[in-house]
């Protein structure tokens, strides 16, 4: 099984940018958790050790850095100001290819739009 | 090296503005372009292999040849299965592209119908993709949420000419336009309400217009006759391209880069060559349909026990080998497949054209073009009288491999090596000079190189100077 990480956000606009960061992720086929201030309000202090048990199973744990030390291995994110919530997301998710821990691989065209597609690129000459 | 840096950069991309309309004694009367030249530097672009718009755009903006990009055209093998094939969106880019590298080097970027931009990815800033995205119904921006103003602003985004094919060509001229000024007005647009650090679009305009008017412009076209009502379209539609670019060089300041480039050029298509015709003919493909009729290659049932190699149609050809233990039912031994190679690459090149002379066609092998070669790359891509004559894939009908009638409807141009490059330094005066050896790979670098942006070492172009 593939290893999963914290990455712990702080800086503005956490909360957009961790709702982008998981949308991805589990549009690229990742496992992913939040682990914001309402979720370890509910685990306690068992909080840091279950980032350490999800990620030992291979889950992407997202989490709020004011709101859990995680234990385990984590990468700490201070969001750039000047990003957009989606672009910071982009920028983590960079990270997390270089370290192996996803794929970039997109959802690409459906059946009926690479038909659609298709035949564009055989009128404009392209393919045949 | 390193001559200034610039706070912001505008790539002006034409798709296929071919370098004799601009530069040479043929060039049209196109002020704002002859100006930017005269202030900086210009000269013929070396396109990429194949001189396609992909993979030509990745490869201008990654600055990574198409082996290392793993895109062959538009359409690649994504096995060596004899029917997986993929559409080369942006997806198939894993490669960064100038707007992503500029976008984390903290940049704001607006990017406006680069291809193979669909699906969008995030960037720092705003993106319109290209004609790769299905139709307007896609979310073809980024943000999403960008898209509602967009439209709201512009109107409908016009991604690309419907209906090319047609001999109504009143009906197609008037959508080209359409597509150009749709495309300039989405630029104005966003250069007007973004504050944008790097700024690139690309018009797709002028490729549709030479494909679709060049025997009525290009007195060497073999159907060209003279006083036709639309010898002068491509004129007034590279002075109106002109006219838009002037447009929007009022945006730029002097601390701007400014470029304008194409793809790849075009010229005169003679015609096409049946390259699956000629397989047959020579006796190293099979199939098992009644070729009294002429077929589509793809709608043929292959004898692969017989078939040594087939090929796709296309402005260029891609000829794949039926290798033991590579394809299904591979039979060309692996140890012979060197000398197959070699074989094909001299029966290729030792065509001749109707009349018997030689066709000048060039067949090179990926390993020769490509510093690398990533993806199911075909065995041989193949350009048909050094590019004046099309490759075409469909069977039958009759045995000749020489065909004058587009299989599928009216094309006068193919592509060409070579299209343009104008730049305008901020602050230093090119002089006006022509540059000579530029190649597309060299664009990247250089806008990095001016914006002060480190380049990755393993960008393949390098930095075009001002003056040397």
């Amino acid at each position: 099984m593939q290893n999963g990480i914290t990455v712990t956000l702080s800086g503005p606009g956490l909360a957009e940018t961790m709702r982008a960061l998981l949308t991805r992720l589990i549009e690229l086929g990742a496992r992913a958790e939040r682990m914001d201030s309402e979720i370890t309000a509910r685990l306690g202090e068992g909080a840091g050790f279950a980032c350490r048990l999800l990620a030992r199973n291979g889950v992407i744990v997202v989490a709020d850095a004011a709101a859990v030390t995680p234990e385990g291995d984590r990468l700490d994110v201070e969001i750039d100001p000047n990003d957009t919530p989606d672009f910071a997301a982009e920028k983590i998710l960079d990270q997390l290819a270089e370290e192996g821990l996803i794929d970039l691989e997109l959802n690409d065209y459906d059946p009926q739009e690479e038909e659609q597609v298709r035949k564009r690129l055989a009128d404009l000459g392209y393919i045949e | 090296m390193t001559v200034s840096t610039t706070k912001k950069a505008m790539i002006i991309g034409l798709d296929c503005a071919t370098p004799q309309f601009i530069f040479g004694p043929k060039a049209f009367d196109l002020p704002n372009m002859r100006r930017l030249a005269e202030r900086g530097c210009w000269g013929k672009l070396e396109s990429s292999h194949p001189p396609i718009t992909v993979p030509a755009w990745a490869s201008m903006t990654a600055s990574k040849d198409a082996g290392e990009l793993g895109i062959y055209g538009f359409r690649n093998r994504k096995d060596y299965s004899y029917d997986g094939m993929f559409t080369a969106n942006g997806n198939a880019i894993r490669e960064k592209r100038l707007w992503d590298i500029l976008s984390r080097a903290g940049k704001k970027v607006a990017i406006l119908g680069v291809p193979q931009t669909y699906p969008v990815r995030p960037v720092n800033g705003w993106l319109i993709s290209g004609f790769l995205a299905p139709d307007t119904n896609a979310d073809y921006t980024y943000p999403k949420a960008f898209k509602k103003e967009f439209e709201e602003a512009i109107g409908e985004y016009i991604i690309d000419v419907k209906d090319f094919r047609t001999d109504d060509k009143d009906g197609l001229l008037e959508r080209v336009y359409a597509l150009m000024e749709n495309r300039f007005a989405a630029a104005r647009f966003l250069l007007e309400t973004r504050p944008w650090d790097f700024f690139m679009m690309v018009e797709m305009g002028l490729d549709r217009l030479h494909h679709g008017f060049w025997r009525f412009c290009d007195p060497e076209h073999p159907l060209f006759e003279p006083g036709n009502p639309y010898e002068h379209v491509f004129r007034d539609y590279y002075q109106a391209v002109d006219r838009h670019i002037g447009a929007l060089l009022e945006y730029a300041d002097e601390d701007t880069l400014l470029m304008v480039v194409s793809d790849h050029g075009a010229r005169a298509m003679h015609g096409g060559v049946r390259v699956n015709q000629w397989l047959l003919n020579e006796g190293l493909l099979s199939v098992t349909d009644d070729l009294s009729e002429e077929k589509r290659f793809e709608d043929c049932a292959v004898d692969w026990s017989r078939t040594r190699a087939w090929s796709s149609g296309g402005y260029y050809a891609r000829v794949f080998f039926n290798v033991e233990g590579r394809e299904p039912e591979g039979i060309i031994p692996q140890s012979e497949y060197e000398p197959f190679c070699e074989e094909m690459v001299a029966r290729i090149e030792s065509m001749t054209d109707p009349e018997g002379r030689p066709l000048g066609n060039k067949a090179y092998r990926p390993k020769d073009l490509y510093r690398t070669v990533r993806g199911v790359a075909p065995d041989l891509i193949v350009y048909f009288g050094d590019l004046g004559w099309r490759s075409v894939g469909a069977v039958g009908g009759t045995d000749s491999i020489y065909t004058f009638e587009n299989d599928t409807g009216p094309d006068d141009a193919n592509h060409d090596y070579h299209g343009i490059f104008i730049m305008a330094d901020a602050g230093t005066n090119g002089g006006g000079l022509e540059r000579t050896g530029l190649h597309l790979m060299d664009v990247a670098p250089t806008v990095l190189d001016r914006m002060g942006v480190p380049i990755p070492a393993d960008m393949q172009g390098r930095v075009i100077g001002a003056k040397e």
